[in-house]
């Protein structure tokens, strides 16, 4: 399993999901039972994953229908959510290798000028 | 509180099952319960179901001791007891005449979705007797159900119906406590986990604040009991 919490987890592969069209506004997801038994994951997990994706306006419950992308998402929330997260994961190699703030960012503004991006 | 052990003591003749353990169980918790072979799991279980009395210490569930609340809790033990004769359909009319809180819908679903074949548990695989054990403890509404090794020495076929079926039956109103060695495979299922090393409580944490650490249940339980 992968590291971090779960429900963090199933709310970054919604952002993902999103972001790369799979998911689209007015999309059903899951009910809570459905995806726990399908993540094999407690149903609490899932409940704090949907609340903080609705939190983020996301997604919504509509009483009795279910959970549903809403129609009125705009798609960079996804896109600043995922840029996030690959940000946490560019200061956490910056972090281990004890290299200045100001060399990260020049290093990472050279990689995007450069337009070489893998 | 649902449940707890307070300040509980297990001696068995010369050697400690439990010492001075304390735990509460509160309402709406999948609770794993961890440990090496030894380590007083089981005990820690039969003194929640009541199957056990403490030598030092209290246990109490809904505010009254366990035997006092039997129908209030579910106890599914370790060892594979089920008469040979028995059917899903015989194990139907004994639970329902037992325990008022058993539900037949519940029951027939469950023995669908654990793929229960209708045929005596003696002619049933130890997979097969395993699941049926367990459609007859989830289909009760109790509050606290208690499950010893619910994955022990079955396949993995069965283990991903049983993990399945536990995460779809769990009501925000009961709670689970259960202990298994399957760590890496059940650790989803966890709000909180609770390792036990020789009778003592070495750690209890919440699964989801071990993994915000960077850790896994699974990590942290070869460093806590490794």
């Amino acid at each position: 399993m992968a590291a971090g919490p779960i429900y963090r987890q199933i709310a970054h592969h919604v952002h993902r999901a999103l972001a790369r069209g799979l998911l689209k506004p007015e999309d059903r997801l899951p009910s809570v039972r459905e995806l726990a038994q399908q993540l094999k994951v407690n149903q609490n997990t899932v409940v704090h994953a949907y609340s903080q994706l609705e939190r983020e306006g996301v997604i919504e419950t509509r009483r009795g229908l279910g959970t549903f992308i809403r129609a009125d998402i705009p798609l960079h929330v996804s896109q600043h959510e995922l840029l996030i997260a690959a940000a946490h994961r560019y200061a956490q190699e910056v972090k281990a290798l004890s290299v200045s703030t100001g060399e990260a960012v020049k290093v990472i503004r050279e990689v995007l000028d450069a337009g070489n991006v893998g | 509180m649902l449940a707890m052990l307070d300040d509980v003591t297990k001696v068995y003749g010369k050697s400690y099952g439990l010492r001075d353990l304390t735990l509460e169980i509160p309402v709406g918790q999948v609770i794993g319960l961890l440990g090496v072979n030894g380590s007083g799991k089981t005990t820690l279980l039969k003194l929640l179901s009541g199957l056990l009395l403490p030598t030092r210490g209290r246990v109490s569930v809904l505010g009254e001791s366990p035997r006092r609340n039997r129908a209030k809790l579910v106890f599914l033990g370790e060892t594979d007891a089920i008469y040979r004769w028995t059917s899903p359909t015989d194990a139907e009319r004994l639970m329902s005449g037992l325990y008022p809180d058993f539900s037949l819908q519940c029951y027939r679903t469950l023995l669908d979705s654990l793929q229960i074949p209708m045929r005596r548990a003696g002619a049933m695989s130890k997979g097969e007797r395993a699941r049926l054990r367990l459609a007859m403890a989830l289909a009760r509404e109790a509050s606290l159900y208690i499950l010893d090794e619910p994955l022990g020495g079955i396949d993995l076929v069965s283990r991903e119906r049983i993990l399945q079926s536990i995460v779809g039956q769990w009501r925000a109103d009961a709670s689970i406590i259960l202990s298994t060695h399957a760590v890496a495979e059940a650790e989803g299922l966890f709000d909180r986990v609770v390792f036990l090393r020789e009778g003592i409580l070495a750690l209890d944490a919440l699964a989801e604040e071990l993994r915000e650490r960077g850790e896994s249940v699974r990590s942290t339980f070869l460093e806590v009991l490794g």
